[in-house]
């Protein structure tokens, strides 16, 4: 593991930009609910004009920070608080060393296949309460956290083995990054993309692709993110060369591929990528304004909720699945009033930083009890999960709804 | 690519404003703002014109007040623009946490300073405060919560102050956000209420910090209420301002429920001007830039912490469209002798000169961009801090802009 010094120095620090005007606090989710983290005010441009590279970090609240963005998009000054954090605990954590937890966690993408292939044995293991225990006490993985169940074929193995549409050739190709969490664990959403698309006249392909690397940047292990990412590169520079554009299903990805890669890690090729890549959502609505593709939906009857992911408002592109999602008839669909689920990716599981990602999340709960939809869609995977934890409602995907919204439901498992 | 009707950059109260008052009308609109706007940083009242003493009723005092200040941007709006401005505002917020003003004037509001300050509407959770009387008054702060001194307010309102403490609930270096979102809790404001009343001595008014919930101040207020038999109010503090974080998710709510698209987080970092007019305005999330286009924009990016001024050597420049900004003089002129003068520095009197429609002018009375309408803060010929009429402007200017340019 490289240390901190040893890397080059990506990008300038700019914490003097900071004014104080505090109104990050008046966002960050996590001081919110606990007085252990300072806020991003305090952790991100105030402690870092006391940060130097030849000594060893005394940051040890940095952990708490969720990375959810939401100071950045709230700062009037444009400080990058997050990417501040972000950089104060890479370096604690490169100090410190990582667990195995940690280790294992961000690894899911080579697991997540071997695990969907034996998913009949795993996820039962997974809800084997004497094994939670075990995971409890020596991962510390909090057992009162649901673990995702595996799900075969995955993703990838439907789409391969799927018959090949008629009348598809010399329509236009967009390409889909599903994500692993797609692949492996909730294969549904991959298969509502890929409808929803076909759907709207055209052809999509699944160039080969690998974990995205965002998982290892919430570990702060910016090298390996970089590898992921150098990778990821390689592998989609041929399909963006092609011309063909790729459309991301998970919003955290998206912000990984298209911002990350190139803002924060400064990987080559990223920008080039970066032009091509689109919210699935954001590019199909696109479409439509453009008239290249006009479905007409059909009506749904229903109350639905719509959450907002953070890594979506990073994204900057408005709320393009509810701008969707209202043009099928019928559908009674709010915006939920609540900023952030409060899972932060793996960082929900973490027995130490359990309680304070469902205090987050109780904002979220509350919201949906005032509104009592009967349904929530949102981008996210991660926010899935949690708010399926938090309410035991039906969670879904935009797209899992507009694609029961086509003009000629295509039958799905 | 999909063409808006309005685009308005800024995510302040004018912009806000400005927005709604759009979308009302019909219009499809998208708001862009850097960050969230100077709502969390004042944004506790809506001051008007602080000048204005309580004794004069405002539609007697602001009338001759325009007269003797024909530049000042209520000269644009005047006395019925400002008071139709604030009726739609008032509108966003019914009660009951809503907004007032006492008896049509500027009323006397303690602070966290312990002084008292003039303001015009009140929201719902600060009322009594403009009633209370030193005598008859608990104030009342917590331990561990720094951004509220309550022994220094009691101290200069000449009122009797205690500060809480409530073991259970590990108050020490809680943030504002924080304590708010705890009183949205029934079983914390009850607690509180509690403590409060073996505290007291026959006070019938009790004043707290401005952190009386987030989403349901109004509750919060009842309940305290109802436990201490007193009056309560909210003080306004240091930032980040509660009750301004209120109004910004009161908006920001509406609008998107109306179907605006409400980018925030990012810079407008150029305009594409052809033949005097905006074509389009590039939205910058490296490594992309996105490009959006309406009919007309309004521009409302504040002043210098807003980024919608820019001090450079010896100019002060609008940095988007470079729009001619009345100068202060050079930079030896910007700054008073001292820094608390009662008369603004003179760097705060820079800003965009208008025409009667808020289309920016140059030296000469010229518009010089046939589609671009400026409001708030960033407007000229105004000293908001001194003048206690901060949020007045950024309402009023923020209507008519958004009046006239969809008038056009």
């Amino acid at each position: 593991m490289t240390k901190a010094e040893e890397r080059p120095v990506l990008f300038p620090k700019l914490p003097d930009v900071c004014v104080r005007c505090a109104t990050c606090m008046a966002a960050c989710p996590v001081s919110r609910v606990t007085p252990r983290f300072p806020g991003p005010k305090q952790a991100g441009p105030g402690a870092q004009r006391f940060r130097s590279a030849s000594e060893a970090s005394v940051d040890d609240w940095i952990e708490l920070c969720t990375s959810c963005h939401l100071c950045d998009m709230v700062c009037p000054a444009g400080v990058p608080i997050s990417e501040l954090n972000l950089m104060a605990k890479a370096k604690y954590l490169n100090e410190r060393g990582r667990t195995f937890r940690d280790w294992l966690l961000v690894r899911s993408d080579l697991f997540g296949e071997l695990a969907a292939r034996f998913s009949k044995i795993v996820n039962p293991l997974m809800k084997n309460g004497a094994v939670r225990r075990l995971l409890d006490v020596l991962l510390r993985i909090d057992r009162r956290r649901d673990l995702p169940g595996y799900e075969y074929p995955t993703f990838r193995r439907w789409f391969r083995t799927r018959p090949v549409a008629s009348g598809a050739s010399g329509r236009r190709k967009v390409a889909y990054f599903y994500g692993c969490f797609t692949n492996t664990n909730e294969t549904d959403v991959g298969k509502a993309a890929v409808e929803v698309l076909e759907a709207h006249g055209l052809t999509v392909v699944v160039p080969p692709q690998r974990c995205c690397g965002i998982p290892r940047l919430g570990v702060g292990d910016l090298r390996g993110a970089m590898e992921m990412g150098g990778r990821n590169i390689d592998l989609l520079r041929p399909t963006v060369r092609e011309g063909i554009d790729i459309v991301f299903s998970s919003t955290s990805c998206g912000l990984m591929l298209r911002h990350e890669y190139s803002r924060l890690l400064g990987l080559p090729g990223a920008e080039e990528l970066a032009g091509h890549l689109f919210d699935i959502c954001e590019f199909l609505l696109h479409l439509r304004e453009e008239e290249k593709s006009a479905v007409t939906f059909r009506p749904l009857s229903m109350k639905a909720a719509y959450f907002a992911p953070c890594h979506l408002r990073s994204l900057d592109i408005g709320l393009p699945a509810l701008e969707l999602l209202r043009l099928i008839p019928g559908l009674d669909v709010r915006l939920l009033e609540a900023d952030c689920c409060g899972l932060g990716g793996l960082y929900g599981f973490k027995k130490e930083k359990f309680t304070i990602a469902e205090e987050i999340g109780k904002d979220l709960t509350e919201a949906v009890d005032r509104m009592k939809p009967e349904i929530i869609l949102t981008d996210c995977e991660g926010c899935r999960m949690q708010i399926r934890h938090l309410t035991g409602l039906r969670v879904l995907h935009p797209l899992q709804l507009l694609r029961d919204a086509l003009p000629q439901p295509i039958a799905h498992p | 690519m999909k063409r808006f009707d309005l685009i308005v950059i800024g995510t302040g109260l004018a912009g806000l404003t400005a927005a709604r008052t759009a979308v009302e009308m019909g219009a499809k609109v998208l708001i862009t703002g850097r960050g969230m706007g100077a709502l969390t940083l004042f944004g506790n009242t809506i001051d008007l014109l602080g000048e204005i003493p309580p004794e004069t009723e405002m539609a007697e005092g602001i009338p001759r007040w325009i007269a003797a200040h024909p530049e000042h941007p209520y000269a644009r709006t005047g006395w019925e623009g400002i008071e139709s401005a604030l009726a739609d505002f008032r509108g966003l917020f019914p009660p009951p946490y809503s907004f007032a003003a006492e008896g049509k004037r500027n009323s006397l509001l303690p602070t966290g300073a312990g002084t008292m300050r003039p303001t015009y509407l009140i929201p719902a959770t600060m009322a009594a405060g403009a009633a209370m009387t030193p005598v008859g008054t608990l104030i009342v702060g917590l331990r561990g919560f720094k951004d509220f001194q309550g022994d220094t307010v009691s101290l200069h309102l000449k009122c009797r102050g205690v500060t809480l403490s409530l073991p259970r609930y590990g108050l020490e270096g809680l943030t504002a956000l924080a304590l708010a979102r705890l009183m949205d809790e029934a079983s914390f404001r009850e607690r509180l209420g509690e403590a409060i009343r073996r505290q007291m001595a026959g006070e019938r008014f009790i004043g707290l910090p401005a952190v009386l919930g987030l989403r349901n101040p109004a509750v919060v207020l009842k309940t305290l209420e109802e436990i201490t038999g007193a009056r309560v109010f909210e003080i306004p503090m240091l930032p980040p301002s509660i009750p301004g974080t209120r109004v910004f998710h009161r908006f920001r709510e509406e609008l998107i429920a109306k179907g605006t698209i409400f980018l925030m987080g990012h810079p407008v970092s150029g305009a594409n001007v052809k033949d005097g007019r905006c074509e389009g305005i590039t939205v910058e999330n490296p490594p992309l830039a996105a490009e959006y286009r309406a009919d007309r924009y309004i521009l409302a990016t504040g002043r210098f912490l807003g980024g919608g001024l820019w001090a450079e050597m010896e100019r002060i420049v609008e940095p988007l469209f470079r729009i001619p900004v009345f100068q202060p003089g050079g930079r030896g002129m910007w700054f008073g002798e001292r820094f608390f003068d009662p008369e603004a520095h003179p760097i705060h009197r820079a800003g965009i000169v208008t025409d009667a429609d808020l289309r920016p002018v140059d030296e000469t009375g010229r518009v010089v961009l046939e589609n671009v309408r400026a409001a708030g803060s960033i407007l000229a010929h105004h000293q908001a801090t001194e003048e206690k009429s901060r949020e007045g402007i950024d309402i009023a200017t923020g209507f008519l802009a958004a009046k006239r340019a969809l008038a056009s």
